[in-house]
């Protein structure tokens, strides 16, 4: 049986929001930005780690959210038509920004959450290795094993975000998962974030 | 397979801050796309217009580049290109992308040492020329006028009134009036405009090719003097200072507060990111840029956003009661706004 990957409609509501916005009412905007900020943002965040660019992403995502929202049909749901502009704005990103490793100094001030002091630091170095052991993949690897293993989202959710098929999908997160042991298998650390 | 569990922070401050960044670039999105629209279509079409235009003495523009670009060939180019009425054509020359407009009628020549040059009889041809570093010199005749390409993408119009728009590069105008250097996203008109007084002429006018120009025509009644299209010019002001926000803050500040005191559309992008830029290093700078903006653009869009950035550039400064006060101005306003939740917090504390 073949693959096949069928979108939910928007549901009522959203197109007069959509609406809404692409007349150029500045409440219904503020109203999708808040609606949505928090998935793209912690989205951008699971993909990338803590880095500065963070911010100017979830930026570039939104704004060309607004500019096209025109164009936005309704066949899938806004979050996903938004979540594939997030997706191929860090993808852009990694692309272009190659493998660069992440600074500590980034990774310091962005842990969540009220860890003692200890295991904040081992939490702080177990997600500096993770991102700079997924910074050496590819990046379509990377974006599909950030996608699936970190934001938690379905092998389809990921084909359909990538604009790829399961199958491909699932290959590279198979790929990407398979690099990451290999480099664990001499980290203990990273071991212990991957396994 | 195991899930990996990453925590984003959370911070509404954070999200705050790209909100209204957003929204802010939003804004100046839509003033770049109003004045794309303001820019008149032959811009982008019309060049040397022949006909019509009883010429000032010699024009000449130099050009000076700055982004290259070489296009693809559409087709090789005849020695005379002539287009009906109604129709265009597209042709190159060399790495040159020319459009020539309705009933015109263009002869290119080479020149011995490999240069071109384009004589217009008739109509107007719009030039997409690469940067001449090392590459044959490029000419436009047309009339008394002569134009010297370095490298650029500019629209010179005959009619109905003479005008350099520069697309791309810089170039120099040269006519009677004096010499005027006119940047990407401006224009020069030989309007009389007693404001705009020529540069000095430092560089010599441009040396013409040996090639048979047409008939020279009546030199025009008016006075040439510049007039800088403002909007074009600022835009390009303004994203220039954009890129300098993070290298050199207080050249971009400046370069802001210029924009900002100008009446155009990019007087308020350029006052807002003013605010933002001073709100982390200078706030009672900031603080004195919002008074100027909500008294200047009260009716902007944006002037929700600075209308709380004063509750917030008031509170990191410690000056709780007057971020109250303005906390308590901004529910008076934007009483179901965005920002209305947090507002009512500091303008009500518990």
């Amino acid at each position: 049986m073949g693959l096949s990957i069928v979108e939910k409609p928007a549901p009522a509501g959203e197109a007069e929001l959509v609406a809404a916005c692409v007349a150029g009412d500045p409440a219904a905007q503020r109203t999708l930005f808040r609606r949505e900020y928090p998935r793209v943002h912690a989205t951008v965040y699971r993909i990338l780690g803590p880095t500065r660019e963070q911010d100017d992403l979830v930026q570039e995502t939104f704004i060309a959210v607004f500019r096209g929202l025109a164009r936005f049909r309704g066949d899938s749901r806004l979050s996903t038509w938004i979540d594939r502009i997030a997706v191929r704005v860090v993808f852009d990103h990694v692309r272009e920004r190659g493998k660069l490793p992440i600074p500590l100094g980034v990774v310091d001030d962005e842990i969540a959450g009220p860890l003692e002091v200890d295991a904040q630091a081992h939490a702080r170095d177990g997600l500096r290795r993770l991102y700079a052991a997924l910074g050496e993949l590819v990046p379509e690897q990377r974006l599909a094993f950030a996608l699936y293993a970190i934001d938690g989202r379905s092998i389809a959710d990921v084909a359909r975000l990538t604009g790829v098929t399961s199958v491909t999908a699932k290959v590279r997160i198979w790929r990407a998962r398979r690099e990451l042991m290999k480099r664990a298998e001499n980290d203990p650390v990273l071991k212990e974030q991957v396994t | 397979m195991k899930r990996i569990t990453v925590d984003p922070p959370q911070s509404d401050a954070r999200r705050d801050r790209v909100e209204r960044q957003v929204f802010a670039k939003l804004q100046t999105i839509r003033v770049a796309d109003r004045a794309d629209a303001a820019i008149p279509p032959t811009r982008m079409r019309g060049w040397l217009v022949a006909s019509a235009f009883a010429a000032a003495g010699a024009l000449a523009v130099a050009l000076f580049v700055q982004s290259p670009e070489v296009r693809v060939s559409e087709r090789e180019v005849p020695s005379q290109i002539t287009t009906p009425v109604g129709g265009t054509s597209q042709f190159t020359v060399g790495d040159a992308v020319m459009v020539a407009a309705s009933d015109t009628s263009v002869e290119v020549k080479h020149g011995s040492d490999g240069g071109i040059t384009l004589v217009l009889a008739r109509g107007s041809v719009d030039c997409d020329v690469a940067p001449r570093n090392g590459r044959p010199p490029f000419h436009v005749l047309a009339g008394d006028i002569a134009v010297e390409v370095v490298g650029t993408r500019f629209t010179v119009t005959r009619t109905p009134s003479p005008r350099v728009d520069v697309t791309r590069g810089k170039v120099r105008v040269t006519a009677p009036g004096g010499s005027w250097l006119v940047g990407a996203g401006e224009s020069w008109s030989p309007q009389v405009t007693a404001s705009n007084t020529p540069e000095p002429a430092s560089e010599p006018a441009p040396v013409l090719p040996p090639v048979a120009a047409p008939a020279p025509v009546p030199a025009p009644a008016t006075t040439i003097a510049a007039m800088p299209v403002h909007h074009a010019s600022s835009q390009a002001a303004f994203l220039a200072a954009g890129r300098l926000e993070a290298s050199d803050p207080a050249r971009a500040a400046k370069a802001f507060r210029t924009i900002a005191s100008g009446k155009d559309a990019w007087a308020a992008p350029a006052l807002y990111a003013l605010i933002e830029l001073h709100a982390t290093s200078d706030r009672d700078a900031a603080l004195a840029d919002c008074a100027e903006y909500l008294r200047r653009f009260a009716h902007d869009p944006q002037v929700e956003d600075v209308t709380w950035l004063r509750v917030e550039i008031l509170r990191a400064a410690g000056r709780r009661d007057e971020a109250r006060s303005a906390a308590t101005d901004y529910l008076r306003q934007f009483a179901h706004g965005s920002y209305a939740g947090l507002a009512a917090r500091i303008a009500t504390p518990q």
